[in-house]
């Protein structure tokens, strides 16, 4: 019931319109970069999504998380806007659950969105490498890799959207974070397991040794921000 | 029976307290009207009600049950309306009430029920950012009355209404209890306002409970105290006046 509550309140606030454009725009990047520069990259040892996450991943990814700031600020404004949240508060319903289902509505849309992009990926890779077997389990599991690296980014990104009353404190705090996380240098592994850097790495550019980590560290940030987000809103109800 | 009581209430907000040791008494099947000036602390007391903000000291129930251990019990059996309308503009008026009715767990009938009640519904399909002041009232009604709680607490109602709106809206109050068997906490700053509605008022300023008690037994206790009886607004006025001066004279002190 919360997840289709969720939907309904952001109709026509133009979040499912963002996340379409935004999911077609991220996906162009790999097509559009190839028509402009195939020679570079078809020459290129290893396989077609390793050669293409290589070269589009990053701009890809600052905008998949750009997508992420951009949902999450606009999903809180719907609910401060006109004080709708103060009605759900007077309402038999818990905010942790409303934010919880916000943070699935959330999901969703970044899969569609990573949906998205494999499919172009894969397709670019089917088009510009035809002599090269597309490998179809490669590409899911680098995608899959993605999501999870991207569940602290959401996590943390709809908290604070939930702290801020002002549309316009939580996004700018948003693009900051963004264009910060992008200039982490890769080679510095505890910084790059930060949220909004973390979804800048790829599964074929970590060590080994270093993946299952990478995983075990972003799963506990998810649930670190998850439980700070709990707390939160229990001092917010203790305190107003 | 009463529906609501609070013992010794009290809300500070640092230095200053915006309800002070309340003790109130709400019949079941009432309405009570709650007046006060603005500032006097009646959408204070009502949001605590509601859990919006809570106690610095004193308690409260609702019919029987306690805060916040039954918090979702007593929200489910409550509806309200506190200062604004709260609500999606960006969703319709229909849509609005279907989220409150859904979270509610009521038939689908209740949401038409509702939007006739408060004359909304060939307004239903239209964006609720689009709604003038007075639509907007009437539409935090309708969430406040839909599924017929057992208790309404409606701070200033009639606020943004038209003369007709606001003879409309408080006959709609008026009815509640016969019609729904249910209890009306109502507040508003205009005793001609209360006069027509309540069975039962509290005076409140500046945080202090100053009468509580029936129309008839407010003129009684005017006579006594030496307040103008026979015009309410009257009695109100010279109760909040000697109010207001009995504590300037305690600050300077």
């Amino acid at each position: 019931m919360i997840l289709s509550l969720e939907f309904k309140k952001i109709r026509r606030t133009g979040y499912i319109p963002a996340f379409l454009a935004g999911g077609l725009l991220t996906s162009a990047v790999p097509a559009v970069h190839m028509a402009a520069r195939s020679q570079s990259f078809t020459g290129l040892s290893g396989t077609p999504f390793h050669i293409l996450m290589d070269a589009n991943w990053g701009m890809m990814a600052q905008l998949t998380i750009l997508l992420i700031v951009c949902g999450c600020s606009l999903m809180y404004n719907t609910e401060y806007a006109d004080r709708g949240a103060l009605k759900m508060d007077t309402l038999p319903i818990r905010q942790v659950c409303l934010f919880f289902g916000k943070f699935t509505v959330n999901l969703i849309c970044i899969i569609l969105v990573l949906a998205m992009q494999t499919i172009s990926v894969t397709l670019c890779g089917i088009c510009w490498f035809p002599e090269r077997a597309p490998a179809i389990a490669e590409t899911l599991k680098g995608m899959g890799f993605e999501l999870i690296l991207l569940l602290p980014t959401m996590m943390l990104m709809l908290a604070a959207a939930s702290a801020c009353r002002n549309m316009w404190i939580s996004l700018g705090a948003g693009v900051i974070l963004t264009f910060t996380g992008s200039m982490i240098p890769p080679k510095q592994f505890a910084l790059t397991q930060l949220p909004f850097a973390a979804p800048y790495q790829t599964l074929h550019t970590i060590s080994e040794s270093n993946i299952f980590p990478c995983l075990m560290i972003c799963l506990a940030e998810f649930l670190v921000f998850g439980a700070f987000e709990i707390i939160y809103l229990y001092i917010r109800r203790k305190l107003s | 029976m009463n529906m609501i009581e609070t013992k010794q209430l009290t809300k500070t907000y640092g230095n200053f307290t915006a309800v002070s040791n309340l003790s109130l008494h709400v019949p079941k099947g009432h309405i009570y009207g709650f007046l006060g000036p603005n500032g006097a602390g009646k959408s204070t007391t009502m949001k605590m009600f509601l859990g919006l903000t809570s106690p610095t000291s004193g308690y409260f129930t609702i019919d029987g049950r306690t805060f916040p251990a039954n918090r979702i019990s007593i929200l489910k059996n409550t509806g309200s309306l506190i200062e604004a309308p709260a609500f999606y503009g960006n969703l319709t008026g229909e849509e609005n009430l279907e989220i409150i009715r859904r979270i509610l767990g009521l038939p689908k009938s209740e949401l038409a029920e509702a939007l006739e009640l408060v004359g909304l519904t060939q307004h239903k399909k239209r964006q609720v950012k689009k709604y003038s002041l007075g639509m907007k009232q009437r539409l935090g009604l309708a969430a406040a009355l839909i599924g017929r709680p057992p208790l309404l607490l409606l701070d200033e109602p009639t606020n943004g209404l038209d003369p007709v709106g606001i003879h409309e809206i408080r006959s709609l109050i008026r009815s509640l209890p016969q019609k729904y068997n249910c209890t009306v906490l109502v507040s508003s700053h205009l005793l001609s306002e209360i006069e027509l509605l309540a069975d039962d008022i509290g005076i409140l300023n500046h945080g202090h409970l100053l009468f509580e008690g029936t129309i008839s037994s407010l003129k009684d206790y005017a006579r006594h105290a030496g307040y103008p009886a026979d015009n309410l607004e009257e009695t109100f006025l010279a109760m909040i006046q000697t109010d207001n001066s009995s504590r300037n004279r305690g600050d300077r002190r």
